[in-house]
């Protein structure tokens, strides 16, 4: 058990059996190699089942609509999940007093496809230290610089830390540097139209439509998905271009202002299709036209979900100009 | 029959084959490798431990295929024919080979007699090669198949570091061979040994034995809200599986095509009624029906299990569900809890 699971677990202890949590939503002990599942606890002693490492890739704010409002929920949060979170609550998904968030500053998420790639599939155990992925392999055992594991998203991560969590295990981290995020957009934008649409069409034709993008992120919680809906049918629903490339405008589209960078989609997508090129070139649009990024407080709308009588509309006939 | 060929001869024999057949072969496509048409031996992706990504059930029932066309307002449809080539699907993996076969009990067998399925496989050999080290999330010896079960396959490759010890198992396929020197006995005990050294690296993950009697025990049990707790409702574990066929036929109507496509009982719309009532409301009994289907109803309906143990929903599920330990806690449960009340 490494020191930080020790203190989730003392601390989802504490919640748990002082009665302030109805749940602690965090991640258990997996059943294939190298994958911890999120996992949601309800007593004391299934604790011990709990894990926290590297390796646990999922975005749990992606559980916060799982529950009705009234359900007390601890969760394990990262800089990502807190941002997800606060998302969340803006637009109404949970009430922040029903929460209980243990923030955990973040060192970025392993991408277990990095590691298969380097040690092959048979792994028997693992150890996720500060700097290095220690993995034992049937035939060999692995000292793996962690930097060189992280899933993309996180090596451009700009919070890693929880911004408003009830407690936080651990030391605050440096904040990232946010040109690594604004430069990978700004090579995207200063590709030709052409170039665009090729990048675009050569990772969007790759979909399956198992829409595990969607299930992944917190911020698609839609009752019905507009791919979902058959009166009026919005796009193909099968793998054509013009239904993989409709999903991945319109999805992406969606998430404007709304999307916390945390790569949850990417690291679900089987076929390993890029989708946060998009999202990020969103953000950055936000961010230069309305100096907004999504989940930076629980209070904020996100510009296109808010209105004010005085808005400039100069997009309208007879509407304001400044 | 048993032929020898040595590795360096396989590009001659694949061009070969190309003369007159589509050589499909699994080939590096990103990260991962694919059925893709043969270009050059040093392009194939043989040595990987398992499967392509992307499962070759496709080469047979695509997941978006076009399967009639019609003019709206006259009233005229237009069939569309499967002309299918003729092809050699090499490299095949045996748990990819059997998924084909129990296939066939769905679209070829009785009143199911799928056109567009019947044209491509009456046109397709498939050549398999055997697992030397089968994957970690490979569980073929728990599901009636193994590392070179030979169900489905046209001929069978063992790789004995060299050369390839090649089990001509189908008449037609003879003449894929011809001219091959025929394997030695030491050749062909060896071959055996490597078999034999694969299935035992795989120890079974679960007891099938009386495992369909159990699930049905639990139908209605709380397990498969503790099993399902973390699902996320997404297509992966079906759209990656070889033996999941479940479809979907959708008018593109702005085209005048009728299509079908792929469908799967994990997402919320597969069961949603037109009155708006869901038989399967919520992941629980959506995950209990994709285990039960492969584990209890595919030997109702077809004598057989309905999985083959490739390993792709473990492999690939977002959360890191292991359709492994899920059968091993649902029989746990069935043989602790049940038994207890």
């Amino acid at each position: 058990m490494t020191e930080m699971e020790a203190k989730i677990r003392t601390e989802a202890a504490r919640l748990l059996s002082e009665g302030l949590v109805d749940v602690v939503v965090a991640f258990r002990k997996e059943d294939a190699p190298l994958r911890p599942q999120p996992a949601f606890f309800t007593n004391v002693e299934d604790l011990e089942n709990l894990v926290y490492n590297g390796l646990c890739a999922n975005n749990l704010a992606n559980y916060l609509t799982r529950f009705p409002q009234e359900t007390r929920i601890g969760m394990l949060v990262r800089g990502c999940e807190n941002r997800s979170v606060n998302a969340l609550v803006v637009e109404k998904q949970h009430s922040r007093q029903n929460l209980y968030l243990i923030g955990i500053p973040c060192t970025g998420i392993i991408d277990w496809r990095k590691v298969v790639a380097l040690t092959g599939e048979d792994i028997l155990t693992y150890e996720d230290s500060a700097h290095t992925l220690t993995v034992r392999a049937r035939h060999q055992t692995f000292a793996l610089p962690r930097q060189e594991l992280l899933h993309s998203s996180c090596l451009r991560c700009v919070h890693p830390n929880p911004l408003s969590a009830d407690i936080v295990l651990g030391e605050m981290l440096p904040e990232g540097d946010p040109a690594l995020i604004r430069e990978r957009v700004e090579s995207f934008e200063a590709l030709t139209r052409s170039e665009r649409t090729a990048y675009f069409k050569q990772e969007a034709e790759r979909c399956i439509r198992c829409y595990a993008c969607r299930e992944a992120c917190p911020m698609c919680y839609c009752e019905e998905c507009f791919v979902d809906h058959n009166a009026p049918r919005w796009t193909e629903s099968g793998t054509t271009p013009a239904g993989t490339h409709a999903w991945h405008i319109i999805r992406a589209f969606h998430q404007t202002g709304r999307c916390t960078s945390c790569g949850a989609c990417e690291r679900a997508c089987p076929m390993d299709i890029q989708m946060t090129y998009l999202t990020d070139k969103l953000g950055k649009d936000m961010w230069d036209s309305y100096q907004f990024a999504a989940g930076m407080d629980d209070q904020t709308q996100p510009p296109f979900a808010s209105f004010t009588l005085d808005d400039k509309k100069h997009f309208q006939v007879g509407g304001k100009q400044s | 029959m048993k032929y020898i060929l040595p590795k360096h001869e396989l590009n001659a024999l694949l061009e070969r084959w190309s003369a007159e057949y589509a050589v499909l072969a699994p080939q590096k496509a990103g990260a991962y490798s694919e059925f893709l048409p043969f270009t050059a031996q040093s392009e194939l992706c043989l040595e990987e431990p398992h499967n392509t990504r992307y499962p070759p059930k496709a080469l047979f029932f695509p997941q978006s295929e076009a399967i009639l066309k019609y003019k709206r307002n006259l009233g005229q449809l237009e069939s569309i024919e499967a002309v299918p080539q003729k092809r050699v699907i090499f490299g095949i993996r045996p748990c990819d080979a059997k998924a084909v076969t129990l296939l066939d009990t769905v679209f070829a067998e009785g009143d199911n007699q799928d056109p567009f399925w019947l044209a491509r496989r009456a046109e397709t050999l498939l050549i398999g090669l055997g697992c030397n080290e089968p994957g970690a999330t490979c569980f073929c010896t728990s599901t009636e198949s193994g590392p070179f079960h030979t169900d489905g396959l046209d001929a069978l490759l063992t790789d004995l570091g060299g050369e390839y010890l090649i089990e001509l198992l189908s008449e037609r396929a003879a003449g894929l061979f011809s001219g091959l020197e025929s394997a030695s006995s030491a050749q062909q005990e060896n071959a055996q040994a490597v078999q034999t050294a694969a299935e035992q690296a795989l120890p079974k993950a679960f007891e099938l034995d009386g495992l369909k009697d159990k699930l049905d025990r639990v139908f209605d049990q709380d397990v498969w809200a503790q099993l399902s707790e973390s699902c996320l409702g997404c297509g992966i574990c079906t759209f990656l599986c070889p033996t999941c066929f479940c479809f979907d036929l959708v008018d593109e109507a702005q085209r005048d095509t009728r299509v079908r496509n792929w469908d799967t009982c994990m997402f919320r719309v597969y069961s949603l009624e037109a009155s708006a009532h869901n038989p399967r409301p919520t992941r629980k009994e959506r995950t209990r029906q994709r285990l039960m289907h492969k584990y209890s109803y595919w030997w109702e309906h077809a004598g057989k299990l309905g999985c083959t143990g490739c390993g792709r929903c473990v492999r690939y599920c977002p959360v890191g569900l292991d359709i492994r330990a899920m059968l091993r806690k649902a029989s746990a449960y069935e043989s602790e809890a049940l038994h207890a009340n």
